[in-house]
């Protein structure tokens, strides 16, 4: 039973491969076309070379009586050399193409991917998928299917020319050619399933060097690097051993191919070489133009066969490439299409803020927010305390829609399920406790929060976020390359970056999470200025441990046991009114 | 080039299979174009002989024999070929170990970098082939060659120059020219490849902030300006590829035909016979099979001659610490001093100024503090993953500077917070700690781990499978293990770096009580942000701006 699952899923899987295809265009088709053209050319050039010699040697013909056939032997020559050029090239633009359109889809759904509380999608695997298995797939539809496609005609179509020149010749390779993919099914039963499981084994152990390698710090913390190091030529060294046995059957396919190859050739000369001593007498008028033509044209019928099997392990290996992408992509949920029905319209000014009976729990059913409530007036400023851990950033992730809640959270009194997409970016914004850094300058990383923003509007938000006081130290300033996740700035400056972006924007709703965890109390203070200044007329929330920060807002309140409790902070607590909020 | 030879060592010892190899290809090579020579020599001369004795044995035979030959040269030498490549694998996987291993940890900290360890592994396959796949067809071609070049200077000699011109053009000038023109291409395509994978990284951990700044278009649009000049790149490369190709094919087929016509202008001179004429003609024609296979072997050759440069860079990098000259006996004893010590990575702002810490022996200390202030860094010190800039570090007395790397870390085990999980059976991941410890030992190192109800309820127990994709345990479970792992060492000191990530806070608790009794015997530095449970005799400290002070506990 398995193993009829496994032709199953082969099958679709060939299919859904085939289905790609599509994506190549014109370039695709004319990479399979080209190579027939270039095969009818080739026998137009053994019909030449035949004749050339049978009639000089046998017919005695003068070289200037054969010389333009040989000009034409040189032309197609030629031509067929450009026209290989051209079927290589067309190969490859239609694979790119299906990469490029391949990535592009998958890169889409990973932007699209609903956010959940667990880990992020493994980026180490993912990344690996939509780069190096999308290539992997590239000599399938560049040499894989053109071969499949010529050695499906191209051996019957010489067969059938040969016919007319000597009939039994032309029926050996009539039989011989579809003989061959045959037998080599015969052997190739056995043999694909050990070449399969080779492949696996092969992986298997590629896995396990690349995991050793991974760890490979621990081994040595572990004194293990001498053990590790002899394991790892062990395991390598049993799999040749029995990668061996292996191979000892599923080359027979390979020498299946070579076998009739061989014998076509050798068949013909024999044959034909007896018929002319006249101990063959099927065929008496065959002429040594005839008999050398045959000669020619048998290595060639084998020839696209030979091709096939070169290319063969590449439908292998784009098989499996498929099945990882597939594999990465069916972990990652995406977001259905855009949920609000009608778009509320975007309100102005600062937002206010409803959340009712709002509860989140983890995979395994805990709770961490169990019925909060929580509601702020517009232009408010809260701060929320509590535990590393508590679940306040969990918080901020549902209030922004990062998160699916039960409950209800409303903005400006629309639930927030019903608020169009970049109309809520637009109205909240927030800054998490781990800004991302992307790959560019550190300008192209501020004005990565407003499309077209004006390098001056750029410029002054470096400087209201401090950012400029360090940039101005780099020697291409705000133009200075940064990236892989911030390599180079430390976290108080992706920090500072990420508070330039918030500067950028036009929010009703701020929230901040831990904005000043990584600076010195002098900046500390004036980024706290700056934080509050750009807050006047919004509403704030700010997720914090810092006094600091607490001292500055209206109001302050402590997450715990999933729940809201307003919380006095020692002096100036009186001063500030607590405006709106719900105790 | 240069590279490759560095690597010429680890060859050595398969040089006799690889050679065994070859003249299989050779041999498969030769009997192909001798079995098309002949049979057009027997072809054109029994044509020409008509009925008159002709001498059938030995023409038939040659023609059957060369079949032979050339079916079972082509069996042996891919069976031969692939026991040499496997061997050489073997050989080199050892080779890069050894040579890792004393250059841990790696100055761009990133072995855990996905992308370093696919690359390696990438790279050490690529090497593998080069044997092989590159060197091998541009041998055989040379040899082969050579010796059709010297029949034909025999038989033709106007044609012999053709034909060699033909083959090192073809086998040499060629390849070069193209290996010279990609060179380029290929470097800005190991850059566009590492762009787009940066951008992928970028959408999945800076998928929040794409998100809030509604900027999805915007990564879409970057994304989508990579892939393009990935696939220029890949395009350009390989139209260089295809012209060399057709450049080989063109040339080749140019100088049969040009033998052609020599030949056939001896032939009318009778210089040369209407059969051996025929001969040569098919004998050229089958030895082109060996130039063809060369200009794909080409990219070969480039691919594996970066991967060779890069192995040799990462093998040739001085240790990031340097064992002493001298190594003195750690003395027993696991007390801890860190003395005014400084450290700054590279470039960066310094992490730990004038820090002091005392440790007692048997003393459990917790450090807590922000995330980024150098929690990790002090433990990473502490096993010399890193030396300070300024101030010394000591464990019973000796400064670990003195001690013998394996010597400091036998008394010292760790739990980081990047510590992998092997793709293996619980009982090997467990097993890496101490290699001798009995079931009952591990069974209470998973208790200690709280881990122990849940690996006896598998199916298969300690001998289930774990790992990257071994689903059978959950993250936390796997952080765990892990700690199970560190607990079960016999090391004396215990560094702990947030051992209770991805526990919930139930059993984190439960964990942190009963760490002085699990670990009651020996000396425990522990890093977390975890709140510690009240009433917990753990002296606590703060780490905040490069300096610890004591926190009430």
């Amino acid at each position: 039973m398995p193993e009829v699952q496994h032709k199953d899923d082969e099958r679709s899987q060939l299919r859904r491969l085939k289905g790609l295809r599509a994506r190549g265009g014109a370039h695709a088709t004319l990479a399979i076309v080209v190579p027939l053209i270039s095969g009818t050319l080739l026998v137009l050039q053994a019909v030449l070379l035949a004749n050339v010699l049978g009639r000089t040697v046998q017919g005695h013909a003068p070289l200037s009586a054969v010389w333009p056939m040989i000009l034409g032997i040189a032309c197609l020559i030629v031509l067929r050399a450009a026209l290989g050029v051209l079927a290589e090239q067309a190969g490859q633009i239609g694979a790119e193409r299906i990469k490029f359109s391949l990535r592009r889809e998958l890169f889409g759904h990973l932007l699209d991917r609903r956010r959940a509380l667990g880990l992020a999608p493994a980026s180490g695997a993912v990344t690996a998928a939509l780069v190096d298995q999308a290539e992997a797939l590239d000599p399938f539809f560049a040499r894989y299917i053109p071969a499949m496609v010529n050695a499906a005609i191209l051996p019957l179509a010489f067969a059938a020319i040969v016919v007319p020149v000597d009939w039994l010749v032309g029926l050996l390779f009539l039989i011989t050619a579809p003989l061959i993919p045959l037998f080599m099914a015969l052997a190739g039963w056995g043999a694909q399933a050990a070449t399969d499981r080779q492949a696996k084994a092969l992986a298997a152990l590629s896995a396990h060097f690349a995991d050793r390698l991974r760890g490979l710090l621990t081994l040595k913390l572990f004194g293990q690097a001498d053990a590790a190091t002899v394991a790892v030529y062990d395991a390598s060294e049993a799999l040749r051993r029995r990668t061996n046995a292996v191979l000892r059957i599923a080359f027979l396919s390979s020498a299946i191919l070579e076998f009739f190859a061989a014998l076509g050739v050798a068949g013909v000369a024999l044959y034909v070489g007896l018929t002319f001593l006249g101990f063959i007498p099927i065929h008496p008028g065959l002429t040594l133009t005839g008999g050398l033509f045959a000669l020619i044209m048998a290595p060639e019928v084998y020839n696209p066969l030979r091709q096939l099997a070169a290319h063969y392990h590449d439908r292998a290996a784009a098989r499996s490439a498929l099945a990882e992408i597939e594999a990465q992509f069916a972990c990652i949920d995406t977001l259905s299409a855009a949920a609000a029905e009608a778009p509320a319209p975007v309100a102005a000014g600062p937002a206010a803020l409803d959340v009712r009976n709002l509860t989140i729990r983890t995979e395994t059913g805990r709770a961490i927010l169990e019925g909060l409530d929580l509601s702020l007036a517009p232009g408010s400023h809260l701060a929320i305390m509590g535990e590393s851990g508590i679940g306040k950033s969990t918080l901020a992730r549902a209030i922004t829609r990062l998160l699916d809640h039960e409950g209800t959270i409303a903005i400006d009194g629309t639930p927030l399920a019903a608020i169009d997409e970049s109309a809520l970016r637009k109205r909240v914004a927030f800054i998490t406790q781990r800004p991302r850094i992307f790959f560019g300058t550190i300008a192209e990383n501020i004005g990565f929060a407003a499309p077209g923003a004006p390098p001056t509007a750029i410029r002054l938000a470096a400087d209201r976020a401090h950012v400029s006081a360090f940039a101005d130290m780099l020697p291409d300033g705000l133009d200075t390359r940064v990236g892989e996740g911030g390599e180079g700035l430390s976290g108080g400056q992706v920090q500072r970056i990420a508070l330039a972006r918030l500067f950028l924007t036009d929010p009703g709703l701020i929230v901040l999470d831990e904005p000043t965890a990584h600076l010195d109390p002098e900046t500390e203070a004036r980024v706290l200025d700056d934080i509050f200044a750009f807050a006047q007329g919004r509403t704030l929330i700010v997720l914090t441990h810092a006094r600091a920060v607490a001292v500055r807002v209206d109001k302050v309140m402590t997450l715990a046991g999933g729940k809201l409790f307003p919380t006095a902070v020692r002096h100036e607590d009186s001063a500030a009114p607590s405006r709106g909020h719900q105790a | 080039m240069k590279a490759l030879l560095f690597f010429a060592p680890l060859l050595r010892p398969h040089v006799r299979r690889f050679a065994l190899a070859l003249a299989l290809s050779l041999i498969t090579l030769a009997a192909g174009t001798a079995l098309l020579g002949v049979s057009g020599w027997f072809l054109t001369a029994t044509a020409l002989a008509g009925a008159v004795s002709f001498n059938l044995f030995a023409p038939s035979a040659a023609v059957r024999g060369f079949s032979f030959i050339r079916i079972l040269a082509r069996y042996f030498e891919k069976l031969v070929g692939h026991d040499a490549t496997l061997k050489l694998l073997s050989t080199i996987r050892q080779w890069l170990f050894g040579a890792l291993f004393p250059r841990l940890p790696l100055p761009d900290r990133s072995l855990r970098h996905g992308d370093l360890v696919s690359r390696l592994t990438a790279d050490v396959d690529a090497l593998d082939e080069i044997v092989l796949l590159a060197i091998g067809p541009l041998l055989a071609a040379l040899i082969l060659g050579g010796v059709m070049s010297a029949i034909l200077f025999a038989l033709l000699p106007a044609a012999g120059w053709i034909y060699l011109s033909a083959l090192l053009a073809a086998a040499i000038a060629l390849p070069a020219l193209l290996a010279a023109a990609t060179r380029k291409t290929g470097a800005a395509l190991v850059t566009a490849a590492a762009d787009l994978r940066t951008h992928v990284l970028d959408a999945i951990a800076g998928h929040d902030d794409i998100t809030l700044f509604g900027r999805k278009d915007y990564a879409a649009a970057r994304f989508a300006t990579a892939g393009e000049t990935l696939s220029r790149l890949r395009r350009r490369q390989a139209l260089a590829t295809a012209l060399t190709s057709g450049a080989v094919a063109a040339l080749t087929g140019l100088a049969l035909a040009a033998i052609l016509y020599f030949g056939l202008a001896a032939f009318a001179q009778g210089a040369l016979s209407g059969p051996v004429l025929a001969g040569l003609v098919f004998g050229v024609m089958g030895s082109f099979e060996a130039t063809s296979a060369i200009v794909r072997s080409v990219g070969k050759f480039g691919t594996a001659a970066a991967s060779a440069q890069r192995l040799h860079a990462i093998a040739t990098l001085p240790p990031a610490i340097r064992e002493p000259a001298r190594p003195v006996a750690l003395p027993p004893g696991t007390d801890i001093v860190f003395e005014n010590v400084g450290f700054a990575y590279p470039e960066g702002e310094p992490v730990l100024e004038a820090l002091d810490l005392t440790l007692a022996p048997g003393e459990h200390v917790a450090i807590a503090g922000p995330s980024g202030a150098g929690k990790s860094t002090l433990l990473n010190l502490l096993l010399r993953l890193a030396d300070p800039q300024q101030g010394r570090i000591a464990i019973a007395g000796a400064d670990i500077r003195d001690v013998s790397l394996a010597n400091l870390h036998a008394r010292i085990a760790l739990l980081s917070q990047d510590s992998p999980v092997f793709f293996d059976t619980v009982r090997n991941n467990l097993l890496i700690a101490r290699p001798e410890a009995t079931d009952a030992e591990l069974f209470a190192a998973l208790a200690t781990a709280r881990l122990d109800n849940t690996i006896r309820a598998l199916s298969a127990g300690l001998d289930t499978m774990v790992g990257e994709t071994g689903a059978t345990l959950s993250a936390g479970q796997l952080r765990r293990l892990c700690l199970a792992r560190t607990l079960l060492s016999p090391a004396a000191i215990v560094a702990l770096d947030e051992p209770t990530a991805g526990l919930d806070r139930e059993t984190e608790l439960a964990f942190l009580s009963d760490l002085p009794r699990a670990l009651a015997d020996r000396t425990v530095l522990l890093v977390t942000h975890a709140a510690l449970p009240a009433g917990l005799n753990l002296r606590t400290l703060t780490l905040a701006r490069g300096s610890l002070t004591e926190t009430r506990p």
